[in-house]
């Protein structure tokens, strides 16, 4: 199985891919996804906070960039251009949820305890049950937080502070200028540092 | 002209250098207390990347197969609904669009062409094949105005108009 690659580490055979899935090759879509799935999921499950959306959130914006491969240029990196159909699937999602603060389904955060065993990125050592109950209950503070704002502003934030993406990357996978992109990562931060406080100075 | 949010993100992410760097913490009122929200902003990023970025997509194999079967049967439908409509795509489409406009306009033209213009009626036939005797009505002038709508309606305006042709005679 392929490792889960950093934007650098994929580029030098990423090209190939994107051109063999362009010429039909699903096979090399395949590897495309082994690839980001993870980080995929990661990304919506932060945004929408439940696993079963994040699932079929991410399956979706993997057929619509299979659909739409024949139209990627190679302006960007694949990984900006596929993170640009994630963000459009999930935000218009969300919209379409209307989500309000606070206002998640249910709270999933249990089910990290149920990692599959065989999972590669299983914990090497379980932690105690204290520890898992305090992990669960920051887990819900930031995820009630994150809910706070709107889609928008979590995919910023989350762009930025998780995936350690550039300005310029934030705003080719969202579509607007790099100055809005500045703009909505204070207000995020602002707005997260007054409800999380608390917490991440005692962590 | 960047905004102070702009100013304040970037310095906060270390983006701003030089003279920018220097005209920023200058015009801040409290530099020791902004430095001190810097240092707050890394712990929050620190925090968020710790807490909220090891969430694992629990059964990444069942992902991909899931997503192959997806497309798979995305793609047959779609090769389904290709060949029941491939006649139809889009240049097809403005093709025949601009094909039918051609045609129709041709069409109008050969029948506007072709079209004869109404009779007129008797009585007009009768004035227009008179001549006016310039001897008897030196300056008299004939103007007929004919309705283009309606055939029946004429008008006949007679200016200068002494005596009537000796042979004139309506029917």
């Amino acid at each position: 199985m392929q490792t889960e690659a950093t934007p650098g580490q994929a580029d030098v055979s990423e090209l190939d891919l994107v051109k063999r899935c362009q010429a039909g090759d699903s096979g090399a879509f395949d590897q495309l996804v082994t690839r980001y799935r993870t980080r995929v999921f990661a990304m919506i499950y932060n945004m929408v906070h439940n696993e079963q959306d994040a699932w079929d959130l991410a399956q979706d914006s993997f057929v619509k960039a299979w659909k739409s491969i024949g139209r990627f240029r190679g302006k960007s990196s694949f990984y900006t251009w596929i993170y640009r159909i994630v963000m459009n699937v999930t935000i218009d999602w969300l919209r379409k949820r209307q989500i309000k603060a606070g206002g998640a389904e249910f709270d999933d955060s249990i089910q990290l305890k149920e990692i599959e065993p065989s999972s590669k990125t299983v914990p090497k050592a379980d932690p105690l049950p204290h520890q898992r109950m305090e992990r669960s209950e920051v887990r819900a503070r930031i995820d009630k937080a994150i809910a706070q704002l709107s889609p928008e502003h979590r995919a910023v934030i989350l762009m930025k502070e998780i995936e350690e993406m550039q300005y310029h990357e934030i705003a080719e996978s969202l579509g607007c200028s790099i100055g809005t992109v500045m703009s909505r990562l204070f207000y995020a931060r602002k707005k997260l540092q007054s409800t999380l406080r608390d917490i991440y100075e005692n962590v | 002209m960047k905004t102070f949010e702009e100013k304040w993100t970037a310095w906060l992410d270390g983006q701003l250098s030089g003279r920018e760097l220097i005209e920023f913490q200058s015009s801040l009122p409290d530099l020791a207390a902004a430095e001190a929200e810097k240092r707050d902003a890394h712990k929050l990023g620190a925090f968020l990347k710790k807490e909220a970025g090891s969430h694992a997509l629990t059964n990444e194999e069942f992902f991909s197969h899931q997503l192959r079967e997806r497309i798979a049967a995305e793609t047959r439908t779609q090769s389904r609904g290709g060949l029941r409509s491939t006649w139809w795509t889009v240049p097809r489409l403005v093709w025949s669009g601009a094909t039918a406009l051609a045609l129709f306009v041709v069409c109008a033209f050969v029948i506007m062409t072709q079209q004869q213009p109404g009779e007129q009626s008797e009585y007009l036939t009768q004035i227009l094949k008179t001549q006016v005797d310039p001897g008897a009505n030196p300056n008299a002038t004939i103007s007929i105005f004919e309705s283009k709508n309606d055939n029946k309606v004429t008008v006949l305006w007679t200016e200068g108009l002494q005596t009537l042709p000796a042979d004139y005679a309506a029917k």
